[in-house]
């Protein structure tokens, strides 16, 4: 979902990697509180699009999430929080009643009821509009609204997970009558929702205004405005935040930090990426259809080296293919070892060869995948494998990516979209899955199982098997769960959401005023 | 650019089944041969229909167009700038040839055709933004706003302009007439300014023209460290989109300006030279 953003130019940042040893340029001491009434947003890369069904990019859904609500809102603590729903029931394995919020407007003045929330789940599947979440659904068979403030989903099987597939995008509510007043087209240029802030102006690549609703039902955030500006390069974007001309920006690459906190009146605030960094395996060629080398190849990899090399600190070594923060993450397992001994007697026991064992890596799909893809190469050179590096161009990668055609190994970022391993592993690695390379019955069958049990319990222990035999197979190497980090003026009081939603509402958000 | 990747992968969620994938081409008109598409294109265009753009949803060139202002605004401040500053500079360092002027000019000309705009740029928000607090990092806004951008542009030209200027001053300055104009007692001012100028104008005019195609096409590298909503950089995030639509208009539209701007300093070259006058 990260990938029309992750294209910075982060060479740019590193090109003035010796142009940033001037710390404290500036250090306006009086910086700590402010007489704000506005809130500025510095991200890479301009939204493209307002319909929140048209898009998935992490640059659109920090602006849709705020312009709409859900019915269900995962908030930064990771937990599903009443949204445009107050309540939520399953009732047997596949009905499931949502309490429609009473008293919700429209930006534009109309009521919000449940035929609003019924209308806005069915178009995203609906073959006529064509939108780009079709598939978030797919285990909804029909849908119903008894009366105005009851929606009721029945699900095709049971679907555990259905609430959280409500939180994320494609879940966004939108107005029935509206929409179907002033076509797809006009909505997309004249946004009406029901979130905390509504649409003002938009000027691309250059400023979009978003102004507070007033009578938000969640209470009015603490800004009168919030202005969204796209600066692409990494350090000019850190400039402006270090000048105050923006109060936040978004995707702080880890060699930017020190100049952020260097800086009197500026703060790093950061939130456990939800999902991994890990190089997805075509196990499908060899010799990496043989286990026992990517065992290997798991095992040369010095993670600890990587966080506090690359990273400077800001990143955990995964443990297992569920992000930690995720339903089912067991905290008990040990993160995966570096261990070169080991990693060379498994290759010994797999008849490795000296096969040649390619890394297709990006150069700032994701921070620092090249340099990492360079230092994970000399690591597995150094018990003996003949690692290579080639780079692609990134669309080229999405091409690759559609037709599974990758020769190696390639950086993939898998979001938990649902804080799940279903809507992680599970989605990427299922069975005709954008990431099929690999194929194991028990896997197979224990996944499946999973994301139609409404039993935690055993789901959870359903993972836990998956788990052992991922450990054992590697259809990725996890390498990093980061964090995902923000810059802020020292007077913004805002905590930030592990998914890459930017939620600004009244809970989360507070200038802090003279 | 059709050939160099498919826009449908990056529009659609990294799990999108190959159903929705071929749905989706089929809606953008994908699925068909490129001879088809190509002819779908030039009719269109014909008519001044540029298609729709897929990474925004609207129309190539209501988008486009929205980006002709700042783009205009950049170019031609930094056209001006370049111009005003460098025919004088080049002027002077030619009369005053071999004097610590002309080197200091000559010696900030080659740095300013040389350094990487990227550099220039970045150099600039450093130093005069962040340092001595003279000027915004980026953004479009009031004329503050342009300063850093528009020098940074500029840089490239003005400091070609100067050396063009430079020696085909010094070219007219050893021709004939000029020691003639000499020799009969004219003032010293009146001949670098009436004969030598007019007549070392050729190619000043030409370089000059050709700089201003070049700056108002669009600066890709400019515009995008100083977050300037221009046309060069719509066009480069574009061609990452696979937006063809906008590629193709946006690049449409600087095709005409670059033919305007030649035919117009053709003109200019009959304006200039009775020679040359058919």
């Amino acid at each position: 979902m990260v990938q029309v953003t992750r294209r910075e130019l982060l060479t740019g940042a590193a090109a003035l990697g010796a142009a940033t040893a001037l710390p404290g340029a500036l250090t306006p001491a009086s910086a700590q509180t402010t007489q704000k009434r506005d809130l500025v947003v510095a991200q890479g890369g301009d939204i493209s699009k307002f319909d929140p069904h048209f898009s998935t990019s992490s640059n659109d859904i920090r602006v849709s999430f705020n312009l709409f609500d859900n019915l269900v809102a995962r908030r930064p603590d990771g937990k599903l929080h009443a949204a445009l729903a107050t309540e939520w029931k399953l009732h047997g394995q596949t009905e499931w009643t949502f309490k429609i919020r009473p008293g919700v407007k429209w930006h534009n003045g109309d009521p919000f009821t449940a035929a609003d929330a019924a209308f806005s789940l069915a178009r995203t599947w609906d073959p006529k509009v064509g939108t780009r979440v079709s598939t978030v659904f797919t285990t909804i068979d029909r849908i119903e609204t008894p009366d105005p403030a009851t929606l009721v989903i029945h699900t095709k099987k049971p679907d555990p997970l259905l609430p959280a597939r409500l939180a994320f995008y494609g879940g966004q509510i939108v107005p029935q009558k509206y929409v179907e007043k002033v076509g797809n087209d006009e909505f997309n240029a004249k946004p009406v929702g029901t979130g905390p802030v509504r649409f003002v102006s938009w000027t691309k690549d250059d400023k979009l205004v978003l102004e507070a609703t007033p009578d938000y039902w969640g209470g009015r955030i603490d800004v009168d405005r919030i202005v969204f500006r796209s600066i692409p390069e990494t350090a000019p974007r850190v400039a402006s935040l270090l000048k105050g001309e923006v109060d936040v920006i978004t995707q702080l690459a880890p060699d930017q930090e020190e100049r952020v906190i260097g800086n009197a009146s500026t703060k790093v605030e950061g939130a456990l990426y939800a999902g991994l960094y890990v190089l997805a395996v075509n196990s499908k060629r060899p010799p990496l259809d043989n286990p026992l080398v990517k065992q290997a190849l798991s095992l040369a990899i010095d993670r600890q080296a990587i966080v506090k090399e690359l990273w400077r600190g800001r990143g955990i070594g995964p443990n297992g293919p569920i992000a930690k923060g995720d339903n089912h993450f067991d905290a008990k397992l040990a993160p995966l070892a570096y261990h070169p001994g080991e990693a060379r007697e498994r290759l010994r026991k797999g008849a490795y060869r000296g096969e040649e064992v390619v890394i297709e890596t990006t150069v700032g799909y994701t921070a620092n995948d090249k340099p990492m893809a360079e230092a994970i190469q000399g690591m597995w050179r150094d018990v003996g494998i003949n690692a290579k590096v080639e780079v692609l161009e990134y669309s080229v990668r999405a091409q690759k990516n559609r037709d599974k055609s990758f020769k190696g190994l390639w950086w993939s970022d898998p979001t938990s979209t649902l804080g799940d391993p279903d809507g992680m592993m599970w989605r990427l690695l299922s069975p005709g899955g954008p990431q099929d390379y690999w194929r194991h019955p028990r896997f197979d069958e224990l996944g499946e199982a999973a994301r139609f049990s409404v039993d935690e319990k055993f789901r959870a222990e359903a993972y836990r098997e998956m788990t052992k035999i991922f450990l054992e197979h590697l259809p990725w190497i996890p390498v990093i769960q980061p964090y995902e980090d923000y810059g802020l003026q020292k007077y913004v009081e805002w905590t930030p959401n592990p998914n890459q939603q930017f939620e600004v509402r009244r809970f989360n958000l507070r200038l802090r005023r003279a | 650019m059709r050939l160099s990747g498919d826009p449908v992968p990056l529009l659609l969620p990294p799990d999108a089944p190959r159903s929705e994938i071929f749905r989706v081409r089929r809606e953008l008109g994908l699925d068909r041969t490129l001879p088809v598409q190509y002819g779908v294109f030039l009719v269109n265009a014909l008519r001044g229909d540029f298609g729709r753009s897929i990474h925004f949803r609207e129309p190539a060139f209501a988008v486009v167009r929205g980006y002709l202002g700042a783009t205009a605004e950049l170019g031609l401040t930094a056209f001006l700038l370049a111009a005003f500053v460098a025919v004088p500079v080049g002027l002077l360092s030619a009369v005053k040839r071999n004097s610590a002027i002309d080197h200091i000019a000559m010696g900030v000309a080659l740095v300013g055709q040389s350094a990487p705009t990227f550099f220039l740029g970045i150099l600039f928000i450093l130093l005069l933004s962040l340092k001595a607090d003279l000027f915004p990092t980026g953004g479009r806004g009031d004329w503050t706003h342009l300063a850093l951008p528009a020098l940074t542009l500029g840089a490239f030209a003005m400091a070609s302009i100067a050396r063009l200027t430079r020696s085909a001053v010094l070219e007219v300055l050893r021709a004939d007439y000029i020691r003639t104009a000499r020799a009969k007692g004219v003032a010293e001012w009146r001949v670098v300014v009436k004969h030598t100028l007019k007549n070392a104008a050729l190619p000043i005019v030409t370089i000059t023209g050709l700089q201003l195609g070049t700056l108002l096409g669009g600066a890709v590298v400019t515009e995008t460290v100083f977050a300037w909503p221009g046309i060069g950089r719509l066009a480069i995030q574009s061609i990452y989109n696979r937006d063809y639509p906008i590629v193709q208009c946006a690049v449409f539209l600087s095709a005409i300006v670059f033919i305007v701007i030649n035919f117009v300093i053709d003109l200019l070259y009959g304006v200039l030279d009775p020679r040359a006058r058919p």
